[in-house]
C-alpha cells in the first residue's frame, strides 16, 4: 500500500440536484487502513457522496482531495475499488463470463490496444481466488446466484489491487449465508491486507465491532469517532427521526 | 458463384459487403448490449435525409449521409447523455422527424425516385470504385478505433458507472461509438439500404447471444453470422436479381430463426 496522508478529503461539499439540496456542507477525511461505515435514511444523500467522491456527480461547491490530490488532476482511478448499488442485478442474458467480468478491473490499467500482461492475469487469479469463484471461471455471469454475482463484482473491484473499497448496499438480492460470508470478507481484507474500507449500508449492526467511524448523512454529515455510541437506540432514533432498533449480530 | 465474380460490379458488391459486415456486426454488438438498438434504425433515416440533399443539389448523396448521420449522432448522444434525456425518446423524435425531413425534400425534387429506391433497399449494380475508396478509408479509420477502445467499449456496455469510477473515459468513448456507428451506417447503404442496414446491426449479435457464451466467442460468431449473410444474400440478389439488403435480412433472419430454435431457453 502506497503512503498517503488520507485516501479522501472533503471540505465543505454541497450538492443539489435540479434545485433541492442533497448535501450541506460535508466535510471528513477517510485515513489509510479505516473502517468506515455510511448510515443514514433513504434519500438521504449517501449514494450520492460516494458517487460524488468517484467523479460521478461533479458538486454544486466544495473541494475533494483523493490520496492527496483534486479530483480534477486525479488519475489514478484504479486505486479505488467501487461495488455500486444492486450490483447483483445483472441482465441474466448479457454475454460476459466470470473471467471476462473480473478482468474489466484492470481495463483502465491496460491503455488502448493493451494486451492482458502476466501482471494482469496474476491480479485477476488472486482476486478470483480470494473470492472463491475461480471454478466458476467460464460460467455467464448471468447464470449464477445474487450471492456469486456479488463476489464476483468484488472480485472485479479486487482485481486493480485498490488501496480502498467502496461498497454501496451490495446486499440487494443476496442471501443472508452470503451476506455472511461478504461481511467475514470485508473484515478479512481490512485486517490483513489493510485496505481500507468505505461501506454504505443500513444493517449498521452487523459491522458495529468491525467499523472504525460511522459517517451519518441526512443532507448535512455528522461523524462518529464512536461507533458503539452512535448506534445505541435513542441516538439513532434522534438521527432518524423515527424510532429504531438497532440489534448487533453476526449475520 | 464463380461466374458472379468475374464482373467488376460483384467484385466491388462482395468488397463493401463484407467490409460492412464485420464493421456492422461488431460495432452492433455494443449498441444491442446497451438496449440502444434503434441507435442504427433512426441514424439510417437520418443519412435518407442526406441521400435526398445530396440527389437534390447534384452532390455526392454519400458524402452527405455521412455528414447527416455525423451531426445527428453527436446530437443525439448530447441530448442522452448531457441533457439526460431519456435515449427511447430522443430516438423516436430523431427518427421521424429525419424521415419527415426525407420525404419533404424527395417530393420537392420529384424526378429521382428511382435512384432513391436503390438507397432504400440496397442495390448491388450502384457500388462505384470511388465508393469503395471511401468505404475503405473511412472503414479502416473505424475499424481500428473499434479494435482500440474494444475492451473499454464492452465496459462501458457491461456497466457505465464502474466503468467511469474506474478511470475510463466514457464520454468521449461514447460520442466516439456513435460517430463510427453513423459512419458504418452512412456507407452502408449503397450495398444494405438505409432501410435495412439496422438488421445487419442488430440480427447478428442478437443471434449470437442466444448460443450462451462470453463476450469474445460472441462477438466472432457475431460477425461470421453477418459474413454468411451477406455472401448468400449477394448471390441470391445476383441470381434472383433482387434487392442485396432484402436478400441479406431474409438470410439474417433465417439465422436469427435457428439460433432461436437450437437455443429454446
Amino acid at each position: 500500500m502506497k503512503f498517503s496522508p488520507s485516501l479522501f478529503e472533503v471540505n465543505n461539499l454541497n450538492f443539489e440536484r435540479q434545485g433541492n439540496l442533497v448535501l450541506n456542507g460535508a466535510s471528513f477525511q477517510i485515513l489509510p487502513g479505516e473502517y468506515c461505515a455510511i448510515i443514514g435514511p433513504n434519500g438521504g444523500g449517501k449514494t450520492t457522496l460516494v458517487r460524488l467522491l468517484l467523479g460521478l456527480e461533479k458538486p454544486t461547491s466544495g473541494e475533494i482531495k483523493l490520496f492527496g490530490i483534486p479530483q480534477k488532476r486525479f488519475r489514478d482511478w484504479n486505486r479505488i475499488g467501487y461495488v455500486p448499488q444492486r450490483s447483483a442485478l445483472v441482465d441474466s442474458t448479457f454475454p460476459a463470463t466470470v473471467r471476462e467480468v473480473v478482468g474489466m478491473g484492470r481495463y483502465a490499467l491496460r491503455g488502448v490496444f493493451g494486451f492482458e500482461s502476466a501482471e494482469d492475469k496474476s491480479s485477476i487469479s488472486e482476486a478470483m481466488e480470494l473470492m472463491g469463484v475461480s471454478d466458476l471461471s467460464d460460467r455467464l455471469i448471468g447464470n449464477l446466484s445474487g450471492g456469486q454475482r456479488q463476489r464476483v463484482m468484488i472480485a472485479r473491484a479486487l482485481a486493480s489491487d485498490p488501496d480502498v473499497l467502496i461498497v454501496d448496499e451490495p446486499n440487494t438480492g443476496v442471501d443472508a449465508q452470503s451476506q455472511h460470508r461478504f461481511y467475514e470478507l470485508l473484515r478479512t481484507l481490512n485486517k490483513t491486507k489493510k485496505m481500507s474500507i468505505l461501506f454504505i449500508t443500513h444493517d449498521i449492526g452487523v459491522i458495529a465491532e468491525d467499523i472504525s467511524r460511522v459517517l451519518f448523512v441526512n443532507q448535512t454529515l455528522l461523524v462518529s469517532q464512536n461507533p458503539s455510541e452512535m448506534i445505541r437506540c435513542d441516538e439513532m432514533s434522534r438521527l432518524y427521526g423515527t424510532p429504531a432498533h438497532v440489534v448487533c449480530h453476526n449475520h | 458463384m464463380i461466374e458472379m465474380l468475374q464482373y467488376p460490379f460483384m467484385q466491388r458488391a462482395f468488397v463493401a459487403g463484407l467490409m460492412i459486415a464485420v464493421l456492422a456486426s461488431l460495432s452492433g454488438s455494443f449498441i444491442v448490449l446497451r438496449r440502444y438498438s434503434l441507435l442504427s434504425e433512426t441514424l439510417a433515416h437520418v443519412s435518407l435525409v442526406g441521400v435526398a440533399v445530396g440527389l437534390l443539389f447534384g452532390m455526392s448523396p454519400l458524402w452527405m449521409a455521412v455528414l447527416a448521420s455525423l451531426v445527428a449522432s453527436w446530437m443525439i448522444e448530447y441530448l442522452r447523455s448531457v441533457h439526460g434525456m431519456y435515449s427511447d425518446s430522443v430516438l423516436a423524435i430523431f427518427l421521424s422527424g429525419s424521415l419527415a425531413l426525407a420525404i419533404v425534400i424527395v417530393s420537392m425534387a420529384g424526378s429521382f425516385n428511382a435512384s432513391l429506391f436503390s438507397y432504400l433497399f440496397g442495390s448491388i449494380l450502384s457500388v462505384s470504385a470511388e465508393d469503395l475508396w471511401v468505404m475503405g478509408i473511412f472503414g479502416s479509420i473505424a475499424m481500428a478505433l473499434l479494435i482500440a477502445f474494444f475492451k473499454e467499449l464492452y465496459f462501458i456496455a457491461f456497466d457505465e458507472d464502474v466503468a467511469r469510477a474506474g478511470g475510463i473515459r466514457v464520454t468521449m468513448l461514447n460520442f466516439m461509438l456513435v460517430s463510427i456507428i453513423a459512419v458504418i451506417i452512412a456507407l452502408s447503404i449503397r450495398v444494405v439500404g438505409t432501410l435495412l442496414i439496422g438488421a445487419l446491426m442488430v440480427i447478428p449479435p442478437v443471434a449470437a447471444i442466444r448460443f450462451g457464451m462470453g463476450f469474445y466467442p460472441t462477438t466472432l460468431l457475431s460477425i461470421a453470422i453477418a459474413l454468411i449473410s451477406v455472401v448468400i444474400g449477394l448471390s441470391a440478389s445476383y441470381i434472383f436479381s433482387l434487392p442485396s439488403g432484402a436478400a441479406i435480412v431474409l438470410c439474417l433472419l433465417v439465422i436469427f430463426i435457428i439460433a432461436l430454435v437450437i437455443n429454446r431457453r
